[in-house]
C-alpha cells in the first residue's frame, strides 16, 4: 500500500477529529489531530493501523502555541507524525505511558524544557534538568530569556568570592 | 640468637619476603600485560607504588571503627609472614619446623582472608559491605578443596610435617608426579585466595568499586596490597613445597635457583589462568569449587590412599 | 540474607564511562529493585541549535557524542536537504555511507572491548582496543581526526576518497576481517564468557517491542529492524547486506549480534569502494532553508538516530529535536535488570551500549550555585582551602605556585 493510500484511509476513518493529513514523501506522514480526540485516535491508530511503534515525542514552541508530535512508525519503515496543537495558557496533555512505558523520558522532557503539564504522569524524579534548576524556567520556550540563569549564577558566584 | 634473629628479620625471613613479593608483583605484571600485547610496568614500579601510597593522605570513615580499621592491614602482614617463617623454601626444614606444620601454615594463610572480610565489614560502605560478604562466600567454597589438595600428598608421606613430607618424596624419586590432580586444584584455588581473575569476585572492580578496599587509603592500603603481595609468595612457596618436593640435594645457592624457578613457574600459571578467563559470578564459582574441584581432590586422596597400600 | 541494602552505581563509578545513576536496591546477590536516574550531561544543545545558523549546528551536533558523531551530524543534515529539496551527488552519499561503516566498526570495537572488561575479562579488552586503533588509524587517515570527522557539508562531502587511500582501506578491513574471525571463536567457544553472558539480561521479543529497543539491543531480541534496509538513506539502496538477528535475547545474544555485524560492515565497505562512482563532492544549498518540518532517520552504530527540524525560511532552524537510541534502550534495562544477579548489573548496562551523552544533552556550568542551600565552593575558595589544609596539617606552604587563572 502507497503512503497516499494510508493517508487517504486515515482521513476518512477519523474525519471528525483530522486537522489534516499530508504525504511529504513515501514513508513520511504528517497527520494533525485535534487535541481534544487525540487519546481516542491514537489507540486505534496502533492497535488498527499498524503503527505499533514509539519512535519519540517531540514537543515544541511556535510562538503562538505549543505544538507536541507523536513520531509513530509501522514495521515498513513508514514514520506518522501526529501533531496536536495546545494553548498556551494552562498547556497539558494526556499521557500515554500506559500504552508506551517507554514514553516516560519523553514525557519528562516536555514537562521540564516546555513546562507542559502530563495528565497521568506518575510522580518521578525529574528528567533532564538539574534537581536544583529554579521553579518555572522552561528553556525551549520561545520567550524564555536564558540571561535570567545567568545573573542568578553572577550574583551567587559574587557573594561566594 | 643473633643467627636466629637474622634469619627471621632479614634472610630468608621478612626482608626477603619483602623484597621477593614486590619482585613478584612487578614479574606478575609485567607477564600479564606481555600476554595482553602491552608494555607493562618498568621495574622499580611495584616500589613506587607502595613508596607513594605509604605518602598518600589517610583518610578514616566517620562511620568506621577507627582501631580494628588501622590494625587489621598489619594484621593481615603478620599472618602472611608468620606463615611464610613456617614453609620450608630451599633447604629440608624451615626456620621455625614442627610437626604438623602444614595444617598450620594452611591456617595462617587463612586468617589474611578474614582480615579483609572483616575491613569490609568495619568500614561501613555498601560496596565493602558486599564485599566482604563475597569474600566469606568465597572462602567457604575454595578453603575446602584447597585443603583436600594439600592434604594428599601428606597422606601419602604420612606425615603433617613439611620436612618429613620432604624426606619422603626425595626417598621415593618421581612419586610426587602422581599428585598432579591435586597440585591442578591446589593452584586453581589459590587463584580464588589471592582474588585474582577469575575469582576476583570480592573486589570485582566494575561492580563494588574496589570491593572491601574500597575505603582504605594512604599507608593502610599499602599494607593490605603488601599483605597481598606477601600472600602470593607464601601460597606459591607453600605449593611448591608440597607438590614440587625436589631440588632440596645440592648446595645453598643451587637450591636457592630452583626455588625462585619454581615461585616463577607458579607465578606464570597464575598470570596465565588471569590472562585466559572472564570473571566469574559467585554462584558460577560456587559451583565450580564443590561440584568440580571437591571431588578431583578427593579423588587425589582416594588415588593416594591406593598408591600407599601398595608402596 | 534478607536485610536489604542500596548500591549506588553511579553517577560515578568504575562500571560507568559516563554519568548516570542506577540505585540497586539488593537482597542478597539479587536485584530486588533498580531506579535509573539519567540527565546529568544535558547540554542544552537542542536550544543551542536554535540561535545558530544550520552549517554551525552540523558542529554543534556532532558533538553531541563522540563516538557516533557521524551518524548525529547525517541524519540532522539529511533533514536539511530535504527541507531544502536537494539532492546530493552519487559519490557524496556513498562516502556518507563508508563513514558510517567505518564508524559502525570502531564503535563495536569500543563495545567489546567494554563488555569484557565489565566482566573482568580484560584480556579481550586490550585486544580489541587494539584492533580498534586500526580503524582510528584509517578514519584519522581519511578525514584528519579519530573522532568528528566532519566529513558532512549540507549538499554533500568535503572530501573525497582517492585511489590510494582506496587500497588503504581496503588494506586495513582485510586485518580487521581476520582479527574479528577470532573475535567470533572467542565469543563460541570461550567457557567463562558464554558462562557470565548466556541468560543474562533476558528480554523476550514481545517486551523489546513494547520498551521500543533499537538496534543490536533489540536485534538480539529478534527484531527485525534496520534503518539501512527499512528507510534507505546514503547509498545503501544500492548495497547487498543482511540484517542480523539473533534470539537469544540475551547478553550473549548482543555481543554475538555485533560481532557478526562487524563482518557486514567489512562487506559493506568493499562493495561501496568498487562501486564509488565518479561525480562531484557536492552541491550548492542556499544559505536560507524554506519554512517546513523534516523527520530524518538514521542507523547508528547502536540503533535508531531519529532527528527532527523544523526550519522557519531563516538561515536558522526554529526546532531541532534529536532522539539518541540509548533513550530508547534504557527503559528496557531496568526491565532486563529484574531479578538479576548483582554482578550482572554492569555487563546488561553495558549491553546496550549506553551513550548518556546523546541522550542527555546540557551541563549546567560547573560552578553555578543555584540553589544555595548547597554547600559548595568556587574554585577559588578550593584552593584557599586546600592551601590552608596543607599549611596547618603538613607545614608546606602553597600559595606562592602561581596560578593558572584560566579556570578562576
Amino acid at each position: 500500500m502507497h503512503a497516499t493510500d494510508i493517508a487517504l484511509q486515515i482521513k476518512n476513518k477519523y474525519s471528525s477529529s483530522v486537522v489534516g493529513i499530508n504525504v511529504q514523501r513515501e514513508r513520511r506522514l504528517w497527520l494533525e489531530l485535534v487535541a481534544g480526540d487525540f487519546r481516542k485516535c491514537f489507540e486505534r491508530l496502533i492497535k488498527e493501523d499498524g503503527f505499533e511503534i514509539l519512535v519519540t515525542i517531540t514537543g515544541l514552541d511556535t510562538g503562538e502555541k505549543y505544538e507536541v508530535i507523536y513520531h509513530m512508525s509501522d514495521k515498513e519503515g513508514r514514520v506518522l507524525n501526529i501533531k496536536i496543537s495546545i494553548d498556551r495558557d494552562n498547556p497539558a496533555v494526556s499521557t500515554i505511558t500506559d500504552l508506551f512505558p517507554a514514553a516516560e523520558l519523553s514525557e519528562r522532557e516536555l514537562m521540564d524544557l516546555l513546562g507542559i503539564k502530563v495528565e497521568g504522569l506518575p510522580e518521578g524524579r525529574r528528567y533532564p534538568l538539574p534537581d536544583n534548576w529554579p521553579q518555572g524556567q522552561y528553556p525551549l520556550r520561545k520567550d524564555w530569556d536564558p540571561s535570567v540563569l545567568d545573573k542568578k549564577i553572577e550574583k551567587s558566584g559574587d557573594k561566594n568570592d | 640468637m643473633t643467627l636466629y634473629l637474622i634469619k627471621i628479620l632479614i634472610f630468608p625471613g621478612l626482608l626477603f619476603l619483602f623484597i621477593l613479593s614486590l619482585i613478584g608483583e612487578y614479574y606478575d605484571r609485567k607477564l600479564y600485560a606481555r600476554m595482553q600485547n602491552r608494555v607493562g610496568p618498568p621495574w622499580f614500579q611495584p616500589v613506587a607504588d607502595f613508596i607513594k601510597l605509604l605518602g598518600k593522605e589517610l583518610i578514616i570513615p566517620l562511620n568506621a571503627d577507627a582501631r580494628i580499621f588501622k590494625i587489621l592491614p598489619v594484621f593481615a602482614c603478620v599472618a602472611t609472614i608468620v606463615a611464610y617463617l613456617y614453609i620450608p623454601l630451599f633447604s629440608k626444614t624451615s626456620l621455625l619446623p614442627f610437626n604438623g606444620d602444614i595444617i598450620f601454615v594452611l591456617y595462617m594463610l587463612t586468617l589474611p582472608t578474614l582480615s579483609y572480610a572483616l575491613a569490609g565489614w568495619y568500614s561501613r560502605s555498601p560496596y565493602a559491605l558486599i564485599g566482604s560478604t563475597r569474600v566469606l562466600t568465597q572462602l567457604f567454597a575454595y578453603e575446602v578443596p584447597l585443603f583436600m589438595a594439600v592434604l594428599a600428598p601428606a597422606i601419602l608421606a604420612s606425615s603433617w610435617s613439611f620436612s618429613e613430607l620432604i624426606t619422603f618424596y626425595q626417598t621415593h624419586n618421581w612419586l610426587w608426579l602422581v599428585n598432579i590432580l591435586g597440585f591442578i586444584v591446589a593452584m586453581i584455588t589459590l587463584q580464588g585466595k589471592l582474588e585474582k581473575v577469575p575469582f576476583d569476585i570480592p573486589e570485582a572492580e566494575t561492580e563494588i568499586v574496589a570491593g572491601v578496599f574500597t575505603e582504605y587509603t594512604g599507608p593502610l592500603y599499602a599494607y593490605f596490597r603488601l599483605a597481598m603481595n606477601m600472600q602470593t609468595i607464601a601460597g606459591a612457596s607453600l605449593v611448591a613445597a608440597v607438590f614440587l618436593p625436589f631440588g632440596f640435594g645440592s648446595c645453598l645457592i643451587v637450591n636457592f635457583v630452583i626455588y625462585i624457578l619454581k615461585i616463577a613457574f607458579i607465578l606464570f600459571l597464575l598470570a596465565l589462568m588471569r590472562t585466559l578467563f572472564a570473571r566469574l559470578r559467585i554462584d558460577q564459582m560456587l559451583v565450580f569449587c564443590w561440584k568440580y574441584l571437591a571431588p578431583i581432590a578427593l579423588a587425589q586422596i582416594t588415588l593416594n590412599i591406593i598408591i600407599k597400600a601398595w608402596l | 540474607m534478607t536485610k536489604r541494602i542500596v548500591i549506588p552505581v553511579g553517577p560515578q563509578h568504575p562500571a560507568l564511562k559516563e554519568p548516570a545513576s542506577f540505585d540497586v536496591t539488593l537482597k542478597g546477590e539479587r536485584v530486588a529493585d533498580i531506579l535509573v536516574k539519567v540527565g546529568y550531561n544535558h547540554r542544552g544543545i537542542e536550544k543551542g541549535c536554535e540561535g545558530r545558523p544550520y552549517l554551525h549546528c552540523v558542529y554543534l551536533l556532532e558533538r553531541v557524542c563522540g563516538i557516533c558523531s557521524h551518524s548525529h551530524s547525517t541524519c540532522f543534515i539529511q533533514a536539511v536537504e530535504e527541507l531544502a529539496n536537494v539532492k546530493i551527488p552519487e559519490k557524496a552519499s556513498y562516502i556518507r555511507a563508508l563513514f558510517g561503516e567505518l564508524e559502525r566498526i570502531h564503535s563495536h570495537l569500543l563495545w567489546l572491548g567494554v563488555a569484557a572488561h565489565e566482566i573482568g575479562f580484560d584480556t579481550l579488552l586490550m585486544y580489541s582496543w587494539r584492533d580498534r586503533e586500526v580503524v582510528m588509524d584509517l578514519l584519522a587517515l581519511l578525514a584528519g581526526n579519530r573522532v568528528n570527522y566532519t566529513v558532512n557539508v549540507i549538499g554533500g562531502v568535503r572530501k573525497d576518497v582517492t585511489e590510494e587511500e582506496k587500497g588503504q582501506i581496503l588494506k586495513a578491513v582485510d586485518i580487521l576481517e581476520e582479527r574479528t574471525k577470532y573475535y567470533v571463536r572467542v565469543a563460541t567457544e570461550e567457557v567463562s564468557f558464554i558462562e557470565r553472558l548466556s541468560k543474562v539480561g533476558y528480554i523476550s521479543y514481545e517486551d523489546a517491542l513494547r520498551l521500543g529497543a533499537v538496534g543490536p539491543t533489540g536485534r538480539a531480541s529478534g527484531i527485525k529492524r534496520d534503518v539501512r534496509k527499512d528507510d534507505p538513506y546514503a547509498a545503501y539502496e544500492e548495497i547487498d547486506f543482511d540484517i542480523i538477528t539473533d534470539d537469544h535475547c540475551d547478553v550473549y545474544g548482543r555481543a554475538v549480534v555485533r560481532v557478526k555485524e562487524l563482518l557486514q560492515s567489512y562487506s559493506i565497505i568493499r562493495q561501496l569502494i568498487k562501486k564509488l562512482p565518479q561525480t562531484p563532492l557536492s552541491v550548492n544549498v542556499p544559505k536560507n532553508i524554506p519554512a517546513g518540518e523534516a523527520v530524518s532517520r538514521y542507523e547508528a552504530p547502536r540503533g535508531e538516530d531519529i532527528h527532527y527540524v523544523k526550519s522557519n525560511g531563516t538561515d536558522k532552524p526554529d526546532r531541532v529535536k534529536l532522539r539518541a537510541p540509548t533513550l530508547a534502550n534504557v527503559q528496557a534495562v531496568a526491565k532486563m535488570l529484574e531479578n538479576g544477579n548483582f554482578a550482572d548489573v554492569p555487563i546488561v548496562v553495558a549491553a546496550i551500549d549506553p551513550c548518556f551523552s546523546c541522550t542527555d544533552r546540557m551541563i549546567v556550568a560547573a560552578n553555578d550555585v543555584l540553589s544555595e542551600k548547597e554547600n559548595r565552593m568556587t574554585w577559588k575558595q578550593l584552593r584557599e582551602f586546600s592551601i590552608n589544609w596543607y599549611k596547618k596539617n603538613k607545614g608546606v606552604d602553597f600559595s606562592k605556585i602561581k596560578k593558572s587563572d584560566k579556570h578562576i
